[in-house]
């Protein structure tokens, strides 16, 4: 890092044109990054984003444009390339494996690993580069053991331990704790005073951005729409500049009247795919007209709850009651029937089938109803007028209800799954992630619908991994560690750092 | 009683070889349930070169060549392809139970060379089966290559972002692991059984596949898992050497492959993957496609 100086443009695209049948990605975009500066790329889903990260590690050659990296033209064939030139990348879904240990993890592929890996002189440098950082790592751990913040740094570690001088990084506070992501800001401050530079991805979270970044480039449909210091910008001027026009915050929560207790979970602990516990002994009830909270780091037991909930996994022990009467042994259709509605994380696997048709995805939870399919024939005309009034009433943008679920955006696709359900006027939601991978735009509609099902009398248990949505839609919220809830909080003496802490595992109950 | 030891040890030689390649290409995630028929291939090609040059040291050289041979075939349908591995590796299977039996044919009976001095009748291939279960060890847990070819196993586009190539990597150990298998075939048919005939392995490959299961994909409980099931096999081949009346050496013979399911239903269950589960390669079997 010695003949680096502060200030210096260590890579600069110019004029980056990126086009794929239909659609100009990136259009003549500059962008360029000192030593020693941070500096957020903004855009939503579909602002090309990912088309100029992609570019800017190797993965994709662009049309037009030039890379510049430390003042010299450069061509990445590859991001093996990018990676040779002092390019690191920390992805948003971890590159790393998981039965190997860190240190394996931060050697494969290093150059200069050797033939026969020197382990003990490889695990002296990166413990140093741990200690500079201020971030204690076991680097023969298997990386499995490891929280995501720790995943994370092992990753950022890996990029620098092979001399990375430019770190892009793909929403990186995503899937962190909140004390995770604290630590992580810190850590990358630290980073920029070794003249490092540092550039984030990010689709939301933009109080992170006002934090930590020097400058900020917005881009929307694949153009830049903005250059600003972080400075002179407020979290509303980054989200006009975003969605083209003004958002709103704060959401009006509203009074809802809090009905009786409509669902109960007692002592409950189920297994999770592995075998592992991944929930144990958990009891609660949500209410009607409630929306019931449960924050935690994605992989603290919020899937398997939510997969015993909706009638697709089974507990290891302990009940589940509707309307005071015991559904543990229901099968997800008969749960349906009593009107408990399931909108899960995984929009592409679980709530949709990608090959089907909108309308045949609407028929998954119409086809046990009288109405659409009679006596095994389904009546696909009245199928085709609700899909065609659901799309025209939740905004999905599509061309047709005909085309293939797999073509719609995340966002759109999520609509869809939200009017499906929405639409059976269930007295139950289990919705879990619901804005996971959302842009600013379509989240503030998902949040909405969720607002307008509890004012309408529906209980909600929402599990969010999200501590803003939390704060903002729950009525009461319960932050979940490693299968076990924490406390359960009212809203109303919510603190945003305990509640943080205790999804982090920090404190025990004794708070309450 | 020392001769069904030794016996003993010999055939499991044989399974600790085979099972040892099917590591490998396993490790690197690329499974070949075509095992027996490498052997075959290994066996009958390193038998008529030795039945015809009389120099056991190119008949094995040449068990070994068919081996490799065998490997690149299977990875160019497996990664080159990107074609299903279990269904491709059926195919050699049967090519090889087919071709061998036609090529074979006409050296049908005894080797005719001086048998390989043994070791108070152990084979000298047993002591080098051990030597090989070292050095495997040690080059998949010890060496930059032995990194990347778990690497490319677990998760192949974790492995190509960190600039490992994925897949060289594969056919390096896709063609070692045949390597290995036309081995283990030439050490059956040049020393263990010097007898050339129609369909001789009658599923030796099979149970050293099953084997790389029962392992957890480690070196070592291969080589006692191998030793577990030589004994067994030898036991159902000659019962009479360790029990003096016994049932049918008929059931006897069932007795490897009733072991084999059990190990692998206790396996499955869900006590045991909470325990052990992590060792499987988690790319094995999925050919490698770039988005």
């Amino acid at each position: 890092m010695t003949d680096i100086k502060h200030g210096d443009i260590v890579l600069a695209a110019k004029g980056i044109t990126k086009r794929y049948p239909g659609l100009v990605a990136n259009d003549r975009i500059d962008f360029e990054i000192k030593a020693g500066e941070i500096h957020a790329i903004l855009g939503e889903n579909g602002a090309g984003k990912t088309t100029l990260m992609s570019i800017l590690f190797g993965l994709v050659q662009p049309d037009e444009g030039e890379i510049y990296a430390f003042g010299k033209k450069v061509h990445f064939r590859s991001p093996l390339d990018a990676i040779d030139l002092g390019v690191g990348m920390v992805h948003q879904t971890r590159k790393l494996i998981p039965a190997h240990t860190v240190l394996e993890n931060i050697l494969l592929g290093h150059p200069k690993a050797g033939t026969i890996l020197d382990m003990k002189r490889a695990g002296e440098e990166v413990a140093q580069l741990c200690k500079h950082y201020n971030y204690p790592l076991d680097l023969n751990a298997k990386v499995w053991h490891l929280a995501e913040g720790e995943k994370q740094m092992v990753e950022i570690f890996k990029a620098l331990y092979r001399g990375a001088k430019v770190l892009i990084m793909d929403e990186p506070t995503s899937a962190l704790a909140p004390p995770e992501t604290e630590k992580l800001l810190e850590s990358i401050q630290v980073m920029t005073r070794d003249e490092l530079a540092i550039v984030p991805f990010i689709t939301h979270k933009l109080p992170i951005v006002l934090a930590v970044s020097h400058r900020v480039t917005i881009l929307r449909r694949g153009q830049v729409v903005a250059r600003l210091d972080t400075k002179q910008s407020t979290e509303q001027s980054l989200a006009r500049e975003m969605v083209g026009r003004d958002v709103i915050f704060r959401l009006e929560r509203g009074k809802a009247a809090r009905g009786r207790s409509i669902l109960r979970v007692e002592n409950l602990s189920a297994f999770d795919d592995k075998g592992a516990q991944a929930l144990t002994d958990v009891s609660f009830d949500v209410h009607e007209g409630e929306i019931f909270g449960i924050a935690g780091v994605s992989g603290n037991g919020q899937q398997a709850l939510a997969e015993v909930l909706a009638g697709l996994r089974k507990a290891k022990s302990g009940r589940v009651l509707f309307d005071d009467a015991e559904i543990s042994h229901l099968t997800s259709l008969q749960r349906w029937q009593k009107g408990i509605g399931y909108i899960p994380a995984e929009q592409r696997t679980v709530g949709s089938i990608g090959n089907f048709s909108l309308v045949e995805n609407m028929l998954m939870n119409y086809h046990f109803d009288d109405a659409f399919s009679k006596w095994g024939f389904l009546n696909e005309k009245k199928a085709r007028q609700l899909t065609e009034a659901l799309i025209a009433e939740y905004g999905v943008a599509t061309p047709s209800p005909d085309v293939k679920a797999r073509g719609l955006s995340g966002g759109n696709l999520q609509k869809l799954i939200l009017a499906r359900v929405f639409s059976r006027k269930p007295r139950l939601i289990i919705v879990n992630l619901p804005t996971q991978g959302l842009d600013v735009g379509a989240t503030e509609f998902v949040q909405n619908k969720l607002l307008e099902a509890r004012k309408s009398g529906a209980g909600i248990l929402l599990i969010s991994e999200d501590l803003d949505e939390i704060l903002a839609l729950s009525d009461r919220i319960a932050p979940i560690y490693e299968g076990k809830f924490m406390d359960v909080i009212p809203a109303e003496s919510a603190v945003r750092e305990t509640i943080g802490a205790l999804m982090a595992g920090l404190e025990k109950k004794a708070a309450a | 009683m020392w001769e069904f030891y030794a016996r003993s040890f010999n055939a499991s030689t044989i399974f600790m070889v085979a099972a040892l390649g099917e590591l490998i290409g396993q490790r690197a995630g690329v499974m070949n349930v075509g095992v027996e028929g490498a052997m075959l291939f290994g066996a009958t090609i390193g038998f008529i070169v030795a039945k015809t040059t009389g120099s056991y040291l190119l008949g094995f050289l040449a068990a070994i060549a068919v081996g490799a041979a065998i490997g690149a075939l299977h990875g160019f349908f497996s990664i080159t392809l990107g074609g299903d591995q279990v269904v491709n590796g059926m195919g050699i299977w049967i090519l090889g139970f087919g071709l061998t039996a036609y090529i074979g044919y006409p050296y049908t009976g005894p080797l005719g060379l001086e048998r390989i001095p043994s070791v108070a009748g152990i084979s000298p291939f047993f002591f080098l089966g051990i030597v090989l279960i070292a050095v495997a060890w040690f080059v998949l847990f010890k060496t930059n290559v032995g990194l990347k070819l778990r690497s490319v196993g677990e998760n192949p586009s974790v492995a190509e972002v960190s600039g490992v190539n994925v897949v060289r990597t594969r056919y390096l150990s896709v063609i070692t692991s045949g390597m290995f298998m036309g081995l283990a075939g030439g050490i059956y048919a040049l020393d263990y059984n010097p007898v050339w005939n129609y369909n001789f392995l009658m599923g030796w490959g099979f149970v050293a596949l099953a084997l790389v299961f029962f392992s957890m994909w480690n070196p070592f409980i291969l080589l006692g898992g191998s030793v577990l099931f030589g004994a067994l096999w030898q036991l159902s081949l000659n019962p009479e050497l360790l029990f003096e009346d016994t049932v049918s050496r008929y059931i006897w013979r069932t007795v490897p492959f009733v072991v084999t399911i059990g190990a692998l239903a206790l396996m499955s269950t869900q006590w045991f993957s909470s325990r052990w589960g992590a060792a499987k390669p988690e790319a094995l079997g999925m050919p490698y496609e770039k988005d």
